[in-house]
């Protein structure tokens, strides 16, 4: 007795199966071409509120303290720091000063590893980090937070080594209603702050997001 | 009365048809694993696009962007409502306002028309073309604002990873413009496989350059 297997509802079932599976292959890439990133539109403006500066490298920030940082630099300077122009120790998150006529109180940041003062942008989303801490301290009242982002861009990254940690960080700080402002810097052009009546480069603006 | 074979028949062990579905499994996973392969691959690397059309507007505010790139800046300047003011002002206004929208357009359609990569467009902004794009800018804004037309643009610059320099060099031309003291001014950090996609034509797929 011949016995004939018939093979059509397997068929049936493995090109249904490869069937849907195309038709949501094809969906989802449709999707993709149409997901479009709308750019928000922050816009710097002028404004009474007082900077707090921050550091964004290697996907971790560094919460300046300026009154630790200005009192370090300014016993360097009585010692002849900005005459000569040499870089020197400020004691906080690996930074060193180099004092500048036009530039300020300028920031090389040579090596982050380490350094308790550096935090990685990920501790946002616990519950409690000292990040979280810091960042908590900025009174949106009288004061915004203002990033120097740093550009530069490793082997196989895709994007400045501290914009995900800007954008993290502004997103944390936009929830709690503190504006942002930010520049990007990098190793030759690193983070300065000193006064607009020096320089008009010397402005610290936050911006506020026009879709907001 | 059953016959003697029936009978026989009856009491036989019956001859079941035993059919391995192995084979059919393992097709239909094996497709079902590659078209998810497939999917996730294509998720992974399809890159993100930034909706980079030609009028991105807050409000009354309406983007001049400037994507900033490691070879120089490409602009996409904003026309549309600038035909709207052009309708409204009176015959020397809409004749220099003409003039702008013109070169604009022809601007556009030479970036759309454009079939290499769009990377290649950028140019290194050049501190004459600074001031005059500021003029411009400035120009129109004042005409809007003396004819009550509620009209602004503002610099959007969209900075992509090792992008600063260009706009660096913008920001300082802007720094000491009289032009430049009333044009807002706001920034974007942006990837690199973020692609840049004006209405359809070329885009760029910054993932190669970020390789390179």
């Amino acid at each position: 007795m011949n016995n004939i297997i018939s093979v059509d509802s397997l068929t049936d079932i493995i090109s249904n199966s490869v069937g849907i599976l195309i038709i949501f292959a094809v969906i989802s890439l449709i999707n993709d071409n149409n997901k479009a990133y709308q750019l928000e539109i922050p816009i710097e403006h002028s404004s009474d509120l007082s900077p707090v500066f921050v550091i964004a490298k290697n996907d971790a920030l560094l919460v300046l303290n300026t009154d630790k940082l200005f009192t370090n630099a300014a016993m360097q300077a009585t010692e002849g720091a900005a005459k000569r122009k040499r870089s020197f120790p400020l004691d906080y998150g690996h930074l060193l000063g180099e004092i500048d006529k036009r530039k300020g109180l300028i920031f090389h940041v040579e090596d982050i590893e380490g350094s308790k003062d550096w935090h990685h942008f990920n501790t946002l989303e616990k519950p409690t980090s000292a990040l979280k801490d810091q960042l908590s301290l900025i009174n949106p009242k009288k004061q915004f937070a203002y990033f120097f982002v740093y550009d530069e861009v490793g082997e196989s990254s895709i994007s400045g080594s501290g914009f995900e940690a800007f954008r993290k960080a502004r997103e944390y700080l936009k929830s709690r209603g503190v504006k942002s402002g930010w520049k990007p810097v990098d190793s030759n052009n690193p983070a300065n702050i000193c006064d607009v009546s020096f320089s008009p480069l010397c402005r610290y603006l936050p911006s506020y997001l026009g879709s907001s | 009365m059953a016959s003697k074979a029936s009978r026989r028949a009856r009491y036989l062990p019956e001859n079941k048809l035993e059919i391995s579905l192995f084979p059919f499994l393992s097709i239909f996973l094996s497709v079902m694993g590659v078209l998810s392969f497939i999917n996730i691959l294509s998720s992974i690397h399809s890159p993100q696009k930034i909706k980079m059309t030609t009028e991105l507007e807050a409000g009354y505010k309406v983007a001049f962007q400037m994507f900033s790139l490691p070879d120089g800046i490409i602009i996409v300047p904003p026309v549309s409502r600038l035909k709207k003011l052009q309708a409204v002002v009176d015959d020397d206004v809409r004749n220099d306002l003409a003039d702008i929208i013109q070169r604009r357009e022809r601007f556009i359609n030479n970036v759309k028309a454009y079939k290499g990569a769009l990377e290649d467009f950028a140019v290194e902004p050049e501190v004459d073309e600074i001031v005059d794009l500021l003029k411009e800018i400035r120009f129109i804004n004042e005409e809007a604002l003396k004819h009550n037309f509620l009209y602004e643009e503002f610099i959007l610059f969209g900075i992509y990873p090792e992008g600063s320099e260009a706009y660096r060099k913008v920001r300082n031309v802007m720094a000491r413009s009289q032009d430049a003291a009333s044009i807002s001014i706001g920034l974007e950090p942006l990837d690199a496989n973020w692609t840049l996609n004006i209405d359809g034509t070329p885009t760029v797929d910054e993932t190669q350059r970020s390789g390179q």
